[in-house]
């Protein structure tokens, strides 16, 4: 939980060919999960979440796999291929048959991370901006709140604010919690915790990206007769949030994975979905191997989204995507 | 009536270091004044100490009579402009952009105006084509004409010049040049730090040598650079022939 530094490698960057692959997975999972997401609330909204059915039916699968060691049975040299074809076949079938429990769990895991991100954002800015242009008590105030929060494990931040505060119970006062499309009390203690946090980082790399803006910039803004909130406001941003998405991507990666741990204060994300049917059907590897590939779909796409992004807003001579040029 | 801009007996410090040490002098409307002096002298302090980008330590600047510490900061600026040495153009506008953004949140001008004020400002520097270009895509001099548009465009009473050519390839360093002669013919009041010798002798009204925080010598150019009156000051101008 320590270190948030390093970059993957960028798949917007890969060459044509395994990239075509890529994007060929990438249309293929998303296309299934938001059909698998528009079917289950939209079409069939009533059924239950463990009632819900694989849209290719594991039957099928089981069948082949069945096949397949039937022939290893009586095919001598070739059966050791054979029983292991079969066990890649079953494992599939287990994979469709636990697609529609993952696929709720990750729509949780995504909308916990959207928003707990953009929350982040909009305390992060203000926090960088006092930490690198406030006077003395600002830049105090946003250490300490930085460090607060990065000092402790994110874990121990959400038992608190679960167990410990009376945050659950405020959250329930509102009027909705919990009905229709409403998250329930738990999911948005999670979305508090992880902004919280999420804003600490944030902070930091937004900060940094701040410390890379010519000073020359905000004099020239005064000159003109900005104020020095508009001269932050109107020219630092827009140049230190653009050095700042790399770092911001980063963040965001660590996020998805991290938002598992709100599983803890039982929130039936993707990572808990596959802890509840490891634990009903015994197959916890292979369970937690379809869950890690549910992760890799999520963090790859936003690490090409946001490198998308980042050219999307690139403007020569600012921040990293126009050095790359 | 008051003069557009006096120093008077201004004194600055920097820690123990005392950058200027009682500068007092004065320029009148469409007067061009060219400041010469030694690096550290306290050149970009003094312009500075105009705009109070630099709050000075004791005397008084006044502009039109009225004291520069009384105004409104903000309110200040705006009437006076400044070009840098290292242009400090907004990395992330356009040309026009760096022109509209003081129109449009400090004189509230709706951004339609805005941009046909800033692509006459543009025009007047000569960079009617650059308009769309960012920074990073202009050469020096077109960056610092951009400069000088995003102060011209504020319409200010006073352009204040830190060594706007001194960053400059010298085969831009004309370009620059012509523009701020073609504003001293136009009546701007311009306060220039600048070592160009020909620009002071044809341009200027009146040199002033700045040598250790003090106007060490003054005068019309042809006076001061052909029979100056202080042997430091001879002294500094044949460093700056060599
Ligand atoms: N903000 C500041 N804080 C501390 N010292 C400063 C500051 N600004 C200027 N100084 C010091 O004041 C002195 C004069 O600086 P100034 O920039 O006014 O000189 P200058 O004549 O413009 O020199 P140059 O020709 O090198 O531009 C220098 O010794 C400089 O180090
Ligand atoms: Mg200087």
């Amino acid at each position: 939980m320590t270190d948030r530094r390093g970059r993957g490698v960028d798949v917007g960057d890969l060459p044509g060919a395994r990239r075509l692959v890529l994007v060929g997975v990438g249309v293929l999972f998303w296309g299934w999960l938001l059909a698998r997401w528009l079917h289950d609330w939209v079409l069939a909204p009533d059924v239950n979440t463990s009632d819900r059915e694989p849209f290719v039916p594991p039957a099928r699968l089981e069948a082949v796999a069945e096949q397949l060691h039937d022939l290893a049975a009586g095919a001598g040299a070739a059966a050791g291929l054979l029983e292991w074809l079969a066990g890649g076949v079953e494992f599939a079938a287990f994979g469709v048959d636990s697609m529609p429990a993952l696929a709720a769990g990750a729509w949780i895991t995504v909308y916990l991370t959207v928003l707990s991100i953009l929350l982040g954002l909009m305390i992060a800015i203000p926090l960088a901006v006092a930490r690198t242009y406030g006077g003395p008590v600002l830049r105090w105030i946003a250490l300490s709140y930085t460090e607060l929060i990065r000092g402790t494990p994110l874990l121990a931040q959400l038992f608190v604010l679960y167990f410990g505060l009376p945050t659950t119970r405020y959250i329930r006062e509102f009027h909705g919690v919990g009905e229709g499309f409403v998250p329930y009390a738990a999911i948005w203690v999670a979305v508090i915790g992880f902004t919280i946090n999420s804003s600490a980082y944030q902070a930091e790399y937004i900060r940094s990206a701040l410390q890379s803006v010519d000073p020359g910039q905000l004099v020239a803004a005064r000159s003109v007769g900005l104020s020095r909130l508009e001269g932050i406001r109107y020219v630092v941003l827009p140049q230190g949030l653009r050095y700042a998405i790399p770092g911001w991507t980063n963040e965001l990666v660590y996020l998805v994975k991290y938002s598992s741990l709100a599983a803890f204060i039982t929130v039936p994300e993707l990572f808990r979905a596959a802890r509840n049917i490891g634990s009903d059907t015994f197959r916890v590897l292979d369970i937690y191997l379809v869950a890690a590939l549910f992760y890799l779909a999520l963090v790859l796409t936003l690490s090409v989204a946001m490198s998308r992004f980042e050219a999307a807003v690139a403007i020569p001579g600012v921040g990293s995507a126009s050095e790359r040029d | 009536m008051a003069r557009l801009l006096e120093f008077d007996d201004v004194h600055q410090a920097f820690g123990d270091e005392n950058v200027l040490r009682g500068i007092s002098f004065g320029m009148d409307r469409t007067d061009v004044e060219v400041v010469i002096g030694p690096s550290g002298s306290g050149k970009s302090t003094l312009l500075r100490c105009v705009n109070r980008l630099t709050e000075f330590d004791a005397g008084d600047i006044r502009l039109n009579g009225e004291s520069v510490t009384a105004m409104d900061v903000d309110a200040l600026r705006r009437r006076v402009g400044m070009v840098f040495q290292g242009f400090n153009l907004f990395a992330h506008r356009t040309g026009r952009g760096n022109v509209t953004l003081g129109l449009t949140e400090v004189r509230d001008i709706p951004s339609g105006e805005a941009r046909r004020i800033a692509d006459e400002n543009l025009a007047r520097v000569g960079l009617s084509g650059q308009a769309d270009s960012y920074p990073a895509e202009l050469s020096g001099g077109q960056k610092q004409r951009v400069g000088i548009a995003r102060a011209l465009a504020m319409e200010p009473e006073l352009l204040l010049f830190d060594e706007p050519t001194s960053a400059l390839d010298p085969e831009l360093i004309g370009e620059v040049l012509e523009v701020m002669r073609d504003l001293a013919e136009e009546g701007m009041t311009m306060l220039v730090v600048s070592h160009e010798m020909g620009f002071a002798r044809s341009v200027a009204d009146t040199v002033t040598f700045l040598d250790d925080g003090i106007v060490a010598e003054r005068g019309p150019p042809e006076q001061l650079f052909e029979h100056p009156e202080r042997d430091r000051t001879r002294e500094f101008l044949g460093e700056l022939d060599t």
